[in-house]
């Protein structure tokens, strides 16, 4: 019996050990940062390279799409990141909507190369992950897009509008 | 209408409340036998609970806007068929609907297999239960409704919200979104939800186990069915989601490692990794303390999931954005964990069982290999979704893991797991069998290792699809030739192939993961695409494929949208083999456009196409074309699993003793 739970516990560290090592490895090479557009435009930390993910809501006018080479850019501005917040602010759907009317936001080009998603139209809200490139461009490997709208959000606004 | 269903949802959580208690009361009385009261009770709560659900319905395809939920996701032009399935389409409705099909879930089992509901396990079912109840009564009530005050505001409550208010019906609904009026929206969802709600018997009877200090024994027969049936919905779930995911281009393709995805497979695995160990604890009297932990934690995974889904806590593209029952979630998470991890402290003496493994390369080595591979991935992909909270939590800006992350990290876990699949029917009881059985494994290895160096020339370079393709061909192979082996005259075969139905039916299963990895490598390493613009009679080269583009049309068939579809005519080989008509519907109210894609689906692959963009005035699209081999391996792998699922769940609990197996190893090492 003692023979073989130490074969067990062996065996259960050296599975440990493996699949912690495993993590590390992956970690290290698929860390992502959460930023919102401002910031990312503070330059408090240069995040020129690094893999980053943010969300902002897309500027409906800045939107330009080449179906030949599949090239997609558009705007987007701030948001806050904190769902506390967007609750205090009234929503997402509201705070969607102020801010993209709200001109003194800091705001950031989004490349994109690919078909340019469904979802993609004024004031819906972009999650795009990728990097900021030497222009200060963001240079986005993926692009997802949600509108608060497309499930429901606070009735009261959406009725008021 | 209103009125009776909240009223009879109202009523149904109380007569639950009322069951409760007297429940607690027999308790006290240390009297574990449910009486006669609290089945009716239960029964009554389940009866009321359905015609709430049903007045839901009704109203919502009766088109009732002065209910909020109503407005919210149905509008007069959607089928009714979407008009009803529009009860899971928000989050008020789904969660209404997850609290039922728990109570369908109860009232099954107090009526379908009376034993399995002592007074301690209705206690925990009737609990979760009613938690829901209160969230869907109290925080997202789906039959709250539209308000217009005086002062001409419009406000949502159950009652009236301010003095002077008089309910508002005159909002047209909005309607589902257009990226959920599809098939996928009809079945999938409640196929989830009902393979989740199954998890929860064997959880409460787990827990009343634990409580009443029983050996466990007896659990295994108990839960078994419910287990299995629990595992062939959530399967199906899953995989009709990803199905629809496909068919449909917005949500991004097969599997994309988001978030609430991956929170819905982490409890497949406990779950897989559970129907293994059980079979081993009835077989050999081990695991037993393994078991329950894997009960109690693959419920409390599944609650998890419907956190991550509710709670807006990562962004995805399946969540209901933010929500505020994210707190009542977690809280109900967290309590489930610790009552949990304090009654298996409590007995975990009492659950010792002997720990005898005779040998590295028996079945029942083979089976623990595969649980540390379950629960590696578990970890690995719970790890990657709570990463990115802890991180928040620790260092105030959020950092997180991309889908690289899940790429990297299970593919080596699932290279491993279809390897030890594909070895399973080798792994028999001692090594004298192996021997015997070693011999019929070579010709399935000859074949699949010409059949690998035969792609590699032909088909593809990369050594993991290589490697991939020779696991799934090497067990794909081996299974057959195992079970060829048992046909020497048919009838007998026949007979015998039944009799160990329960075995053929574990293999179904894995053949069917194997199809679905041969898709995976279809997908992720053959599959090849193009793009172009073209007008009327051009051609665009793909493979042996050509795509012609032949017109466009508009046309305003449904109400509610534009169509327009570019007729394609698919040739191969010069040979016209398909019309393929990719379109898209405009939503002209909602500003939004949904790609309706088309393609030629055969056993060999799909021809996806896809209309990226178009001119009307000018006549000419922007076509994507993609051929994607082998695809369809996943869908008819899944459907292998789960029939696989079903046979071995047709064999009688008490039938799976080791004796047939055993016997049948001799016979075989006779032979």
């Amino acid at each position: 019996m003692k023979k073989t739970n130490r074969k067990t516990i062996i065996a259960v560290l050296v599975i440990a050990v493996a699949l912690i090592a495993l993590l590390i490895a992956t970690t290290r090479s698929s860390t992502q940062y959460f930023l919102t557009v401002s910031e990312l435009r503070s330059g408090e930390v240069d995040m020129t390279g690094r893999n980053v993910r943010m969300s902002g809501v897309v500027l409906g006018d800045s939107i330009v799409y080449d179906p030949k080479t599949l090239d997609l850019t558009f705007e987007v501005a701030q948001i806050p990141g904190d769902h506390r917040i967007i609750k205090e602010m009234g929503g997402m759907a509201l705070v969607l909507e102020k801010a993209a009317a709200d001109p003194s936001l800091p705001r950031i080009t989004i490349h994109y190369n690919g078909v340019k998603p469904d979802l993609l139209k004024h004031e819906a809200q972009a999650i795009v992950s990728g990097s900021l490139d030497a222009n200060g461009i963001f240079q986005a490997k993926e692009l997802l897009l949600k509108c608060p709208s497309k499930y429901e959000s606070d009735l009261p606004n959406q009725v008021g509008n | 209408m209103f009125y009776l269903g909240l009223i009879s949802f109202a009523a149904s959580m109380l007569a639950m409340l009322v069951a409760l208690i007297l429940t607690i009361f027999q308790l006290i009385k240390r009297q574990t036998v449910l009486t006669e009261s609290i089945v009716t009770l239960a029964s009554v709560s389940f009866g009321l609970h359905t015609l709430s659900v049903l007045t839901l319905m009704a109203m919502q395809v009766l088109q009732d806007y002065t209910i909020s939920y109503v407005v919210s996701v149905v509008n007069s032009v959607m089928p009714t068929i979407l008009k009803m399935t529009a009860i899971w389409g928000g989050q008020a409705g789904s969660l209404f609907f997850w609290g039922w099909t728990l109570n369908l879930v109860l009232f099954l089992s107090l009526h379908v297999r009376r034993q399995i509901q002592d007074g301690w396990s209705f206690l925990f079912t009737a609990l979760n239960l009613l938690f829901f109840g209160a969230l869907s009564l109290f925080a997202e009530n789906p039959f709250s409704r539209v308000w217009l005050t005086e002062s001409g505001n419009i406000l949502e409550g159950v009652f009236s919200p301010a003095a002077g208010a008089s309910v508002y019906g005159g909002i047209s609904g909005f309607g589902l979104n257009p990226l959920l009026r599809h098939w996928g929206m009809v079945i999938h969802p409640p196929i989830l939800y009902f393979g989740f709600a199954l998890f929860l018997v064997p959880f409460c009877v787990a827990i009343s186990y634990l409580i009443r200090g029983e050996s466990g024994e007896g659990l295994l027969g108990e839960t078994r069915l419910w287990l299995l049936s629990a595992w062939i919905l959530l399967t199906a779930g899953i995989v009709l989601g990803s199905w629809w995911s496909y068919d449909v281009l917005g949500w991004g393709g097969y599997w994309a490692w988001d978030p609430v995805e991956t929170a819905s497979l982490i409890p497949w695995f406990t779950s897989t990794g559970l129907l293994h160990s059980l079979l081993l604890q009835k077989q050999r009297k081990i695991f037993k303390r393994f078991n329950f932990v894997l009960i109690l934690l693959t419920y409390i995974l599944i609650i998890f999931s419907i956190l991550i889904t509710r709670a807006g806590l990562l962004s995805s593209v399946h969540a209901f954005g933010e929500s505020n029952i994210s707190l009542h979630l977690t809280l109900l998470t967290l309590t489930l964990f610790m009552v949990s991890v304090a009654l298996l402290a409590w007995r975990w003496r009492r659950l010792q069982s002997g720990w005898e493994l005779t040998s590295l390369v028996t079945r029942d080595a083979a089976f623990l290999y595969t649980n540390v591979v379950l629960i590696a991935l578990t970890i690995v992909c719970f790890y990657g979704l709570v990463y990115p909270l802890i991180t928040g939590v620790l260092t105030g800006t959020q950092i997180g893991l991309d889908r690289t992350f899940f790429d990297k990290a299970a593919t080596p876990l699932f290279i491993l797991l279809a390897t030890l699949m594909a070895v399973c029917p080798l792994s028999a009881w001692t090594i004298n069998a192996i021997r015997q059985l070693g011999k019929s494994a070579v010709i399935p290895l000859i074949l699949s290792i010409l059949l690998t160096v035969t792609s590699f020339f032909f088909l593809i370079k990369s050594w993991l699809a290589l490697l991939v393709l020779f696991v799934v061909a090497f067990g794909l192979l081996l299974m057959l030739a195992l079970s060829l082996r048992d046909c020497k005259t048919p009838r007998e075969a026949g007979k015998r192939w039944w009799g160990l139905r329960a075995r053929h039916g574990a293999w179904f299963v894995h053949a069917g993961v194997l199809l679905i990895a041969l898709g995976i490598v279809g997908m992720e390493g053959l599959s090849g695409s193009i793009q172009g613009t073209m007008i009327p009679g051009d051609k665009m080269p793909l493979r042996s494929y050509h795509v012609e583009f032949v017109q466009l049309t508009t046309e305003y068939e449904n109400p509610e949208y534009l169509t327009i579809e570019a007729e394609l005519v698919l040739w191969k080989d010069g040979k016209a083999v398909a019309k393929l008509y990719p379109g898209q519907h405009l939503y002209e109210s909602r500003g939004q456009y949904i790609s309706i894609p088309d393609k030629q689906s055969t056993l060999r692959g799909d021809f996806y196409t896809l209309l990226l963009d178009y001119n009307s005035m000018m006549g000419y699209v922007t076509i994507q074309a993609s051929d994607n081999p082998l695809v369809n391996f996943m869908w008819i792998g899944a459907l292998l699993m789960v029939l696989g699922a079903a046979l071995a769940a047709s064999l009688p609990w008490k039938s799976l003793q080791l004796g047939d197996d055993e016997q049948y190893e001799t016979e075989l090492s006779c032979s």
